[in-house]
């Protein structure tokens, strides 16, 4: 089966910067994508060139195997929800959302109709008579998501479209979208620059960098087992231990002394902070150990995040939970960690 | 910190102060005169004159379909290059001098740029030339003395406030709106209708306002382009004061055609209200 949508080696420059630099990515029907990476990574422009807003130097974008590299915004079989919404001020609510079917022909009861439907699906079917600006940032965000959803696209393009929210609003618009998008069956590539949105909602996570993709993969894969330093450290809080040759075939952790089986151009092996634990008395055989003095205690609520430090490496610990708040800097702490749970960072 | 009262109160004072000294003031002694007699005494006489005189109505009528004439040429030729100047040109520098050229005539007196188009629009001037060069007209249109001839003094010298306040318009619009409305699947021509001219019409509408009061109220250019066989109403009022020195009369003449033109502004605002977006 062909893909919903497939990036060749697209590339585009501007003025003397490159934004993204022969990007690949094949997207199937249904699938949530969030295109995930520091701002200025390429992310956005990567949308604006599907969405035919930018129109890529080099490279080709299709949709069910028909090119659309060179066809306008209003003749692909996209919607887009964008930032700043970009609600028609003068426009009610209800003509918002009718705007694209009556533009098309549709009948103006038919589309309508349509329009509260779709309203309906965000939970705004009473909001039709206002005008946008009567609404709140998280009424005039469903009302953008109301207006691109309402001609039933095979694919949506959300540009970083609860960023404008609170956090409390952002945490429940993100349940809120996966489960629409669970409910229409419609592909949604997410731009963000949020690790834990990004996580929250996709099925697979492009991490860009630089005007590159630096890995595709589920959340999972992406977390557990980043593919460079970058993703490491732009998803989650990584522990990055650094390695020692130690004879043929192996190395060492510098800070435990564990060996491990040698990869090519491995200088340090990642550890979540929460594979390190705090080992009282005799610890199993399958952990390797540490001793290291508490530097730094950050309880959240919870989780508790210890900084301990390990001759001249600063390891983070975190512990569910307040019980490791009563530690103080300065106590000494031995840690644990399963060698099983490191990953090899390449370089 | 809070500013002394003596402060606060000049500060709100100067202001009022200087609205009331050189608007309101002006407008209550012309209004004051225009219903009074020589001697004094109250009188609606000079109305009745003006309201009951089928000549005044006539005049009335020429300059209101001049000046609507000239709005309307005006919003057709500023749109476009309000357009050019905010949404093609791409390089800074040549809309900078693009915006520099349209404003400069603004520091010329428009008696100067009048008697330009007089040499330029007379039997032998440069536009008769040119077009009877080009075999358009076998013989000089005549342009002075015609309506055709004020409409184009006019239009020359209003045509930069459209752009200006267009162009204003045109800029603010965030370019969002005009994406969103490709992407729900709509081309640019639907696009600049049902988007983009809405989102400018307050704009379009205070351009057109000031456009149509300065034409109603404009003498300098009528009066050199009309070579007297047309008479506007700005006409009368200086004849008024300046030949017949009939003051109140003139005050009459000017409270009418101010009125009139209130009334006609009044309406075209609320229609631009109604269509006002955020």
């Amino acid at each position: 089966m062909q893909p919903l949508l497939t990036i060749e080696s697209v590339s585009k420059r501007f003025a003397g910067h490159q934004a993204l630099h022969e990007v690949d990515l094949a997207i199937d029907g249904g699938e949530f994508i969030a295109l995930l990476g520091p701002s200025g990574c390429g992310k956005t422009t990567l949308l604006r060139c599907i969405a035919g807003f930018l129109k890529p130097d080099d490279g080709r974008i299709l949709i069910e195997g028909a090119d659309i590299t060179g066809a306008p915004p209003y003749r692909r079989p996209l919607n887009t929800v964008f930032q700043s919404y970009a609600l028609f001020p003068h426009m009610s609510v209800a003509d918002n959302v009718a705007y694209g079917p009556r533009r098309a022909g549709t009948g103006r009861a038919e589309a309508q109709s349509r329009a509260r439907e779709a309203l309906a699906l965000v939970g705004l079917e009473e909001m039709g008579e206002r005008l946008p600006r009567a609404l709140s940032g998280g009424q005039q965000q469903r009302v953008a998501l109301a207006r691109a959803i309402v001609n039933r696209p095979k694919l949506l393009l959300l540009d970083e479209p609860l960023s404008a929210l609170d956090l409390k609003l952002r945490r429940r618009m993100q349940i809120e979208l996966k489960h629409i998008q669970e409910k229409l069956g419609i592909a949604f590539i997410f731009v963000t620059h949020d690790q834990e949105e990004a996580m929250a909602m996709a099925n697979r996570i492009v991490v860009m960098n630089a005007g590159r993709i630096e890995q595709i993969g589920t959340p999972a894969d992406i977390y557990r087992a980043p593919a460079s330093r970058f993703v490491a450290e732009f998803v989650g809080e990584p522990n990055l231990i650094p390695v020692e040759p130690a004879g043929p075939g192996r190395m060492r952790l510098k800070v435990t002394g564990a060996e491990l089986p040698y990869a090519e151009g491995v200088r340090c092996v990642m550890a979540r902070p929460e594979d390190l634990v705090l080992v009282d008395g005799t610890p199993p055989a399958d952990l390797a150990t540490a001793a290291g003095i508490v530097e730094e205690v950050v309880a959240v609520g919870p989780v508790t995040t210890l900084f301990v430090r390990c001759g001249d490496v600063v390891l983070k610990v975190a512990r569910l939970g307040m019980s490791a708040a009563a530690l103080h800097p300065g106590s000494a702490v031995t840690l644990g960690l399963r060698v099983s749970a490191l990953h090899p960072i390449v370089e | 910190m809070t500013a002394p009262r003596t402060t606060l109160a000049l500060l709100l004072f100067a202001p009022l102060a200087f609205f009331a000294a050189f608007f309101v003031a002006p407008m209550v002694v012309v209004a004051l005169s225009s219903i009074t007699a020589d001697d004094g005494a109250l009188t609606a006489a000079h109305y009745a004159r003006i309201l009951l005189d089928q000549y005044h109505w006539d005049v009335l009528w020429v300059t209101f379909r001049i000046a609507l004439l000239t709005t309307l040429i005006c919003m057709l030729v500023g749109f476009p290059l309000a357009w050019y100047l905010v949404r093609i040109v791409r390089w800074r520098a040549w809309r900078r001098a693009c915006v520099i050229l349209i404003i400069v005539p603004l520091f010329t007196s428009n008696i100067v740029r009048s008697f330009g188009w007089m040499v330029l629009l007379g039997r032998t001037g440069l536009v008769n030339q040119g077009l009877m060069g080009l075999g358009l007209t076998e013989r000089p249109i005549r342009f002075l003395g015609t309506e055709t001839g004020i409409l184009i003094g006019l239009v020359y010298i209003l045509v930069p406030f459209v752009v200006l306040t267009v162009g204003n318009a045109l800029a603010k619009i965030d370019t969002a709106y005009e994406e969103a409305s490709a992407d729900l699947g709509v081309g640019p021509a639907r696009t600049f209708w049902f988007v983009t001219l809405p989102l400018t019409l307050p704009g379009a509408v205070s351009g057109a306002i000031m456009v149509f009061a300065l034409a109603v109220s404009a003498y300098v250019t009528p009066a050199l382009l009309s070579g007297g066989q047309i008479t506007v109403f700005s006409m009368l009022i200086f004849q008024q004061y300046s030949s017949v020195f009939d003051f109140h009369y003139g005050a009459a003449l000017s409270i009418t055609l101010l009125v009139l033109t209130l009334v006609l502004v009044t309406v075209a605002g609320r229609i631009g209200e109604g269509r006002k977006p955020a």
